[in-house]
């Protein structure tokens, strides 16, 4: 496994802060650089796509997919994403291929993952004590390997949206407008919920089940406010994912705070938000 | 006026679009009923019948959109996949969505991601596109704060980018005034004359028919009636696939059996 001291070295250097002295944090904020503009990317076109609930059902596979690893005694740092991989994509097979609408299909998903977590956790008392972690999440307990993961994924997922970012923007808009400019719909749809899946899952372990919409969502919501136009939203929603990660992280750590990590994040991104509300709303008072 | 006289681009004989037995079912329930029907190369052709009738269920067997028993033959200019320019009804969307007439432009176009930038001979043909569809002083706007009628222009500006063999409209005029919808399908016959494209859409609108369509398809599950507008819209016609009499068209007042329009449009002083 490739040694990442120098990269830890680097986020000290670059963070002068006390607390980013200690190895967890420094490992911490490595996770959360790479995943914060991941997910704010593709928080763009889980607004586009209106798939904020589809994110929401993978997050709360996650459970299932730890269970599923114990009964068959695999690691769970793996049965998880795979798990919620199959279920992402099980959600877009269904829907594309079946007349219920979407938040339907989603929603039977949904409630079999959490209903299949549950019996798990109600049979093996000893899964009960992970349970908190996954609800809260654990970014500090984050291990070189998951970082490495985290790494390949973000090369992937960055490529594909570079390569796609246009043509999803399109999908999202109209997909049947898309479909007649030849454009590969379902293709696209297929592998955007697949990286979704994953990125849901690994953000999962950072800020846990209830937090990993927000993480994708207010980022995306507040660049769509700043943005005059879909490029610049990029860029803003990469702003305010990072800005929100770093910020959250460091206040998290300080004495006078002491908050759960994805938590603070959350907050200041929200921050964020409310600060992009006015700046709209503002510029509308302005055209009107 | 060059609305006024629609004069067919094709050869006879030569088909764009060969529609045969094409058959859709949902539930049980027939929408069409094998519909053979050819769309003439060069022409604009109408498809015209009543609500339910099928018309936007065939459009969509031609785009691939729905799944059907029967078969579509699209002849293109021998080169490749003929090229389908679609321009939908009403383009259903999220306003809130922050994207510039510009980068809708574009983003079927372009490879490079949006986030940097558009490319500037993109960015000038746009503005091409645009001019053709007399819509110049969209390029910078919201495509959320456009009204129907704008947004039709930009779609038509988008599908005419693609340099379709074939231009498909689904209810160009919907939701556009009387003036507008004039204006956009004497827009279309114009561009029609210039590109060389073969332009088929549905429409309600029977004098929007007869002054602009070349062809008409008259369907009501089955194809009731097909041909040049002035022959085959007639009292009979359209009192079968509308089941009642249609005051628009009086076949008979006009020699050689053809038809006039009694819409306001078209009851002009003759010297205007």
């Amino acid at each position: 496994m490739p040694d990442l001291s120098p990269l830890y070295a680097l986020i000290a250097h670059l963070l002068p802060f006390e607390c980013m002295q200690a190895r967890f944090m420094q490992q911490a904020m490595a996770g959360m650089l790479l995943l914060a503009p991941m997910s704010a990317a593709m928080g763009i076109m889980v607004v586009n796509f209106r798939m904020s609930f589809f994110a929401d059902a993978i997050s709360h596979s996650a459970f299932a997919g730890v269970a599923l690893g114990l009964i068959f005694s695999i690691d769970p740092n793996w049965t998880m994403p795979v798990f919620g991989l199959v279920v992402g994509l099980g959600i877009m097979l269904m829907q594309r291929h079946s007349s219920l609408s979407s938040d339907t299909v989603i929603g039977v998903f949904f409630s079999a993952m959490v209903a299949f977590g549950l019996a798990m956790v109600s049979r093996e008392r000893s899964l009960a004590r992970d349970l908190q972690k996954f609800l809260y999440g654990d970014i500090l307990t984050i291990s070189d390997g998951q970082i490495l993961c985290l790494v390949a994924l973000f090369l992937v997922l960055m490529s594909f949206l570079a390569a796609s970012y246009n043509h999803l923007l399109y999908i999202g808009l109209n997909s049947s407008l898309a479909k007649a400019h030849r454009i590969r719909v379902a293709a696209h749809q297929y592998i955007f919920a697949g990286l979704l899946s994953l990125i849901v899952m690994l953000s999962v372990q950072a800020v846990g089940v209830l937090l990993v919409t927000a993480l994708l969502v207010v980022p995306a919501a507040a660049a769509r406010n700043f943005a005059r136009c879909a490029g610049s939203m990029f860029w803003w929603a990469l702003l305010v994912g990072i800005s929100s990660a770093i910020t959250g992280l460091l206040v998290s750590a300080q004495d006078w705070a002491r908050t759960a990590t994805g938590a603070t994040i959350i907050l200041v991104a929200c921050g964020w938000f409310l600060v992009s509300l006015a700046v709209s709303t503002f510029r509308k008072e302005r055209t009107a | 006026m060059a609305a006024t006289d629609p004069h067919p681009l094709s050869q006879p004989g030569e088909a764009a679009i060969r529609f045969e037995a094409v058959t859709v079912e949902r539930g049980g329930i027939s929408i069409l009923d094998a519909v053979t029907a050819t769309v003439p190369k060069g022409s604009s052709t109408a498809i015209i019948g009543p609500n339910g009738a099928g018309k936007t269920t065939l459009l969509l067997a031609l785009l691939d959109e729905i799944s059907y028993q029967g078969s579509i033959h699209i002849i293109g200019n021998g080169t490749g996949f003929p090229v389908i320019g679609y321009v939908p009804q009403r383009l259903t969307f999220d306003r809130g969505m922050p994207l510039t007439v510009n980068e809708f432009l574009a983003m079927g176009f372009q490879k490079k991601p949006l986030w940097f930038g558009i490319r500037r001979d993109l960015q000038r043909q746009s503005l091409e596109y645009l001019a053709m569809v007399k819509a110049e002083h969209l390029a910078g706007r919201r495509i959320g704060a456009l009204s129907g009628g704008e947004i039709q222009r930009v779609l038509l500006a988008l599908a005419l980018r693609q340099e379709p063999d074939l231009l498909v409209l689904d209810e160009p005029s919907a939701g556009v005034d009387f003036q507008g919808e004039h204006l956009f399908c004497e827009l279309l016959d114009d561009l029609r004359r210039l590109k060389g494209f073969t332009q088929l859409m549905v429409c309600h609108d029977l004098p929007t028919v007869t002054h602009h369509a070349t062809h008409v398809i008259c369907l009501n599950r089955k194809v009731a009636a097909e041909g040049p507008p002035r022959q085959t819209l007639t009292n009979e016609t359209l009192t079968s696939i509308f089941g009642m009499h249609m005051g628009l068209v009086n076949s008979r007042s006009m020699p050689n059996d053809s038809a006039v329009c009694t819409a306001p449009c078209c009851q002009r002083p003759p010297h205007a």
